[in-house]
């Protein structure tokens, strides 16, 4: 792709949807896989507070593995 | 995709263009996900029907699948503060 020919206008308007379907990609795989560790029972007409708060701290937990992770990888 | 016209009308439908099939793209593949989850969870032996508690089951987890996408949508936000 040769950007010279692209306008300043058009490669911030790429940049930006490509960060915001790259968030989009993460908060989906965050939401599979803290549904599958926090959401065990068959679903009902809202959360229990435990199922909320497992879900939130799965998702932060996550976060910081990932770090961990990234870390370990650079030494 | 031609880039290089200058037109700013033509700029404004080629991104409008897009965005729409970004969205779509990312309702397709969310779909798909729900889906797979529900009916795993809410149909564990298919017979010849859906039946009532099946259909509600299913409704039911749409609606928690939905809620559980935003309570970590929220939760990933306030982690990176």
């Amino acid at each position: 792709m040769e950007e010279h020919s692209m306008s300043p206008e058009l490669q911030n308007f790429l940049e930006q949807e490509k960060q915001k379907a790259m968030v989009n990609e993460l908060v989906g795989k965050l939401t599979d896989v803290c549904w599958e560790k926090c959401i065990t029972g068959t679903p009902s007409g809202k959360f229990s507070s435990s199922e909320t708060n497992c879900l939130t701290n799965c998702a932060q937990r996550f976060m910081e593995a990932s770090v961990l992770i990234l870390r370990k990888m650079q030494r | 995709m031609d880039f290089s016209s200058p037109s700013s009308s033509s700029n404004d439908a080629m991104m409008d263009q897009l965005k729409n099939q970004l969205a779509q793209a990312y309702a397709q593949e969310f779909f798909g996900t729900v889906r797979e989850k529900c009916f795993a969870k809410c149909v564990t032996k298919p017979s010849s029907s859906l039946s009532g508690s099946e259909s509600s089951c299913i409704s039911k987890c749409v609606d928690r699948y939905i809620e559980a996408t935003g309570i970590v949508s929220r939760a990933l936000f306030n982690a990176t503060k």
